[in-house]
């Protein structure tokens, strides 16, 4: 819903088509080999600090895969999407104070929780469209601040809450014994983001996927082809909470503590902004998202330069993806250099006028 | 339960509250009717409005002088954002056009982070002389500040429903909110009349800003969600009616107020516009019907 040239989106499974295999491998294998890089090699050569904000941009990728399917898949607008990591990061904290359980296991039920909770909130929501929805969403993440600030996170006491303000010392959240140093859990936190990644993949390659895509172009046109809108709508707050709930697992495990002023509202409008500069409509986007909201602040840090600015660049930046290039910059930046290319190419070659005036179509 | 008599001090502070929200709900309500944006920056605008009337008095200019400056500062930005935007993302649906908005948002968000750190403690406050006046009503103590927010609420919203109902440029806002390419072809000069929503809308910013932040507090964070109070009433009103949207802010402000003095819920009185509001949107919601038309709009 958020641009309104879809030609080309719908005519793109099309071409996929067509297109040799040779393309599709060579993608993959570029996937897999950054993949082997970012797990083996990348932890020995950054920092801790940077270790540290990997794991965070790792942690806000799946965030942002799961804002990404809720925006660019179905064109739904999320602005509570933080709200939905502060709850899987509560259930998470929880279960690991209250139970021995291994930690996957924990990340997986904070995901199944929090998508309850999500799909609960998404189920009288789906009776809005667009904008309400948008809206509304920002209504109850709203809500939900107040509550959690009131509340505040679990930090070892008893009780449904398991927050004890007179506690003097806070025991940590527990971490993955595999996984207990600061590389360690940036691989695990890697793994866990790959595992994300490959299950909305699959999501949007198959059955669902085909049926959000058709409920973004229109929904009447989607119910009259037979497409159980609701289902669909609600299937995609369903697994854009449970990777975010997971996402949230995370997230606990690697600050140790949570204080509810780590989630402050207008983070989830922050977020929006980089999911939409890097590109909802691709799941690269997301990691670009994730790249622009942790690793940038924290290289900012270091230079001693204020994040505000930051701010400022995600507030242009929002802007000109909506106003200019819908698609972010995960598709923009490849066609830009592809332009440039040709543009070299063609200053080589010096081609004849008329040859020129042909390819430039 | 507390008793009456410890209701009544928060009625008042409600009603001063209501009359806040309602000004800015109708300011929202209007630039949306015309242009069909959802101004979500309002707040940030005046909240950074009044933090530079608040640099200028500490710089030492004349109070009035520094009021104007808030109110030109909420117009001129609001104004420019429409007339570089506006007509950018025109033919984009409601959703989109909101979104962008947020953009200016985060964008005065960063400046007012940036140029007033709040990281060093200190508390700024912006205080109208209008404070240390007052008289007693029963034994409630009610300051001019009180009277003004919600004599100001119920001057705007009845000066707008007016506006809209009587004069030229109200009658072609609201036919704008109809259809506005209809409306263009009618010869009414569709920029000229968004200009003027966009601008009216910004100096209500700047009014609201000043106010909340004596009110309230005088804090960017604060201030630029506090639109989303406002929005609520908006909303309830479904984003039309001037009349519908007042009476929403004004219970919305009374509410919020009168769980304060209720142990078992004060914590979380901030929560009512937010919960009224979803509540009202989920109920409206039901008479929806879906049509290609709609939906394109």
């Amino acid at each position: 819903m958020l641009e309104t040239t879809d030609v080309t989106a719908a005519a793109r499974p099309r071409l996929t088509l067509h297109r040799p295999p040779r393309g599709t491998a060579v993608r993959a294998a570029v996937t897999a080999v950054l993949l082997l890089f970012v797990l083996l090699a990348l932890p020995q050569l950054l920092s801790l600090y940077y270790v540290d904000a990997m794991t965070q941009v790792a942690v806000y990728a799946v965030v942002s895969l799961g804002l990404g399917v809720l925006v660019g898949r179905v064109g739904l607008v999320s602005l509570g999407q933080i709200a939905v990591l502060a709850v899987g990061a509560w259930v998470a904290a929880r279960l690991l104070f209250a139970t021995a359980q291994p930690y996957p296991l924990v990340l997986l039920e904070s995901g199944v929780i929090t998508m309850g909770a999500g799909t609960i909130i998404g189920l009288p929501a789906l009776r809005l469209r667009g904008l309400y929805l948008a809206l509304i969403t920002l209504m109850l993440a709203g809500a939900f601040s107040i509550v959690l600030a009131t509340t505040n996170f679990p930090n070892g006491g008893h009780g449904f809450l398991g927050y004890n303000g007179k506690l003097l010392q806070i025991p940590p959240i527990r971490r993955p014994s595999f996984a207990a140093t600061d590389p360690a859990y940036f691989r695990f936190a890697v793994v866990v983001a790959i595992i994300m990644f490959a299950l909305v993949f699959v999501h949007i390659r198959t059955r669902p996927g085909r049926a959000w895509a058709a409920i973004r172009q229109s929904e009447p046109a989607a119910l009259a082809a037979g497409i159980n809108a609701t289902l669909y709508k609600l299937w995609a707050f369903a697994l854009a909470s449970f990777v975010t709930g997971v996402a949230g697992g995370v997230y606990a495990g690697a600050a140790h503590y949570l204080y509810s002023y780590d989630f402050p509202a207008q983070n989830s409008i922050i977020l929006l902004a980089v999911v939409l500069m890097g590109g909802a409509y691709n799941m690269w986007g997301a990691v670009v998202a994730g790249f622009l909201s942790q690793f940038l602040p924290a290289l900012l840090n270091n230079w001693g330069v204020s994040n505000d600015w930051l701010t400022i660049l995600f507030g242009i930046g929002v802007v000109q993806v909506l106003t200019t290039a819908p698609r972010g910059l995960a598709d923009q930046f490849p066609k830009d250099m592809a332009r440039l290319g040709r543009l070299i190419v063609r200053l080589i070659r010096r081609p004849a006028p008329a040859a020129a005036g042909g390819e430039a179509s | 339960m507390p008793s009456w008599q410890e209701f009544q001090p928060f009625i008042v502070t409600g009603l001063a509250l209501g009359g806040v929200y309602a000004l800015s709900g109708v300011g929202l309500v209007v630039l949306y009717q015309a242009t069909g944006v959802v101004y979500l920056a309002f707040g940030a605008v005046g909240a950074m409005g009044a933090l530079i009337t608040f640099s200028l008095i500490a710089a030492g200019m004349p109070h009035w002088l520094a009021w104007l400056v808030c109110l030109a500062f909420g117009g001129a930005v609001t104004l420019a954002y429409g007339m570089v935007f506006g007509p950018l993302l025109a033919r984009r649906d409601a959703l989109v056009k909101a979104t962008a908005t947020l953009g200016l948002l985060l964008v005065l968000f960063g400046a007012m982070d940036l140029l007033w750190t709040t990281s060093g403690g200190e508390v700024r406050s912006l205080t109208l002389p209008t404070d240390s006046g007052g008289f007693s009503l029963g034994h409630v103590q009610v300051t001019w500040t009180q009277v003004l927010g919600l004599g100001v609420g119920v001057l705007i919203a009845g000066a707008t429903a007016a506006f809209l109902r009587y004069t030229k440029l109200g009658t072609a806002m609201r036919a704008m909110a109809n259809d506005r390419e209809i409306t263009a072809t009618l010869g009414v000069p569709v920029r000229r009349v968004e200009a003027a929503a966009w601008l009216g809308c910004g100096v209500l910013a700047g009014v609201a800003g000043l106010l909340l932040a004596d009110m309230v507090a005088l804090d960017a964070t604060t201030l630029t969600f506090l639109v989303i109070s406002s929005l609520a009433a908006a909303l309830i009103a479904r984003l039309r009616s001037i009349a519908f949207t007042f009476v929403a802010a004004i219970v919305i402000g009374l509410v919020q107020n009168m769980l304060v003095p209720i142990p078992a819920v004060s914590s979380y009185n901030d929560m009512t516009p937010f919960v009224l509001a979803a509540v009202a949107l989920l109920v409206l919601a039901r008479r929806q019907v879906m049509t290609r038309s709609r939906e394109e709009t």
